[in-house]
């Protein structure tokens, strides 16, 4: 009997390990009631700039990026922005930047809000002060797909996916998470 | 033998903590879409005529549920930069708009992500209707009014991309002077109530 029941105990053992650590390759996705897409480990992506020149994601290496999908329509990307102006100004000389891929938007709706929208960061009234680009479907696709917005990802100083967060930042979660790869 | 059980003990309940510590670091690769729209909503389109006579004013209505836990922003968002829901037919030769499309009033709502900003935004069942007038020149018998719903819809923290989701109205068109039955009373009561 001890004999049979240890031997249960070792399979059960075996099995939960096994199904614990299958597939844990990858980023985690914060905030969603939904699965995460497949992630690429180190996305090949060229934005394109509001002056329509490439903007690679390579050509961040060595920087921490935080690329923040968002829209202009989008509420709760508009709520999270003074997030990303503070965590720019404090971390920006430290070697970290957000991206901010404008999606589901035209040009010349982004060029005027990016420069004339004010947000209010820490009761200070401050612009936008990150690089913009503009997203497409094919660029989202390259990121596993957005299952809605806002979507960022955090990406190591090696061009590497950290972690996906899907819908609004949680502000503490993310400065620890950019702080955690300065 | 009991150093063994009880080694199996330990290594069990390490294994299970592993699995839930796992839940809560990186997850799973899955594959995932986005919402398709018809994950958000169900539409269903009426008129108020059967059959609809030339030279008769009659509504068509597109009444829309959305899913619980999602909302879209209303025709008259509180703020320029949202984008409202619309309704835009595209007529068939024969047929004319009789006014602009109604739209009920929204309902102000904060969210987590605009707690001090209320949204002016749709939830549950809404209905969108239309006053239209079938002239000498719509075909009789069967028609189709295509028509076209805009939106952009949001849950309680992420928003989805706009889409425009493409309707029919299906009506049977009678010659002129013969009567038109009043139908679907549920959605055009006889004083319609927006």
């Amino acid at each position: 009997m001890n004999r049979a029941h240890t031997a249960f105990l070792l399979v059960v053992a075996i099995l939960v390990v096994a199904v614990s650590f299958s597939g844990c390759k990858g980023s985690s996705s914060t905030g969603s009631p939904s699965a995460p897409a497949a992630l690429a480990d180190e996305p090949n992506v060229t934005f394109k700039d509001l002056q329509g020149k490439d903007v690679t994601l390579a050509s961040f290496k060595g920087k921490v990026v935080l690329v923040n999908f968002w829209g202009t329509w989008c509420e709760p990307c508009r709520g999270e922005i003074p997030i990303l102006i503070a965590m720019q100004t404090k971390y920006g000389p430290k070697g970290f930047t957000t991206l901010g891929a404008a999606t589901n938007d035209e040009v010349n709706t982004v060029d005027p809000f990016i420069h004339n929208t004010q947000f209010n960061v820490g009761g200070q009234q401050m612009t936008m002060n990150y690089p913009i680009v503009m997203g497409s479907d094919d660029i989202s696709t390259q990121f596993g797909g957005l299952l809605g917005m806002p979507t960022s990802f955090l990406i190591t100083r090696d061009g590497k996916i950290f972690k996906r967060y899907i819908g609004a930042l949680n502000e503490n979660q993310i400065v620890k998470d950019v702080e955690s790869q300065l | 033998m009991k150093l063994a059980i009880r080694f199996a003990h330990v290594f069990a309940l390490t294994a299970l903590f592993l699995i839930s510590v796992s839940r809560t670091a990186p997850a799973q690769e899955t594959s995932a879409v986005p919402p398709k729209p018809s994950d958000i909503v169900s539409t269903k389109t009426y008129v108020s005529l059967d059959p609809v006579p030339r030279g008769k004013e009659f509504q068509a209505a597109v009444v829309v549920k959305i899913n619980t836990g999602y909302h879209m922003n209303s025709h008259k968002p509180t703020d320029s930069y949202l984008i409202p829901t619309t309704l835009t037919p595209q007529l068939p030769a024969g047929f004319t708009m009789a006014g602009e499309p109604v739209y009920p009033a929204g309902k102000n709502e904060k969210f987590p992500f605009s707690p001090d900003k209320p949204l002016n935004v749709y939830t549950g069942s809404v209905t969108f209707r239309v006053k239209l007038t079938a002239d000498d020149k719509a075909a009789l018998g069967k028609t189709s009014i295509p028509v076209t719903l805009r939106f952009q819809a949001c849950n309680l923290s992420a928003c989805l991309p706009p889409v425009k989701i493409p309707l029919t109205v299906e009506l049977n068109v009678a010659a002129a002077g013969k009567t038109g039955k009043a139908v679907n009373p549920e959605i055009f009561p006889a004083k319609p109530t927006s």
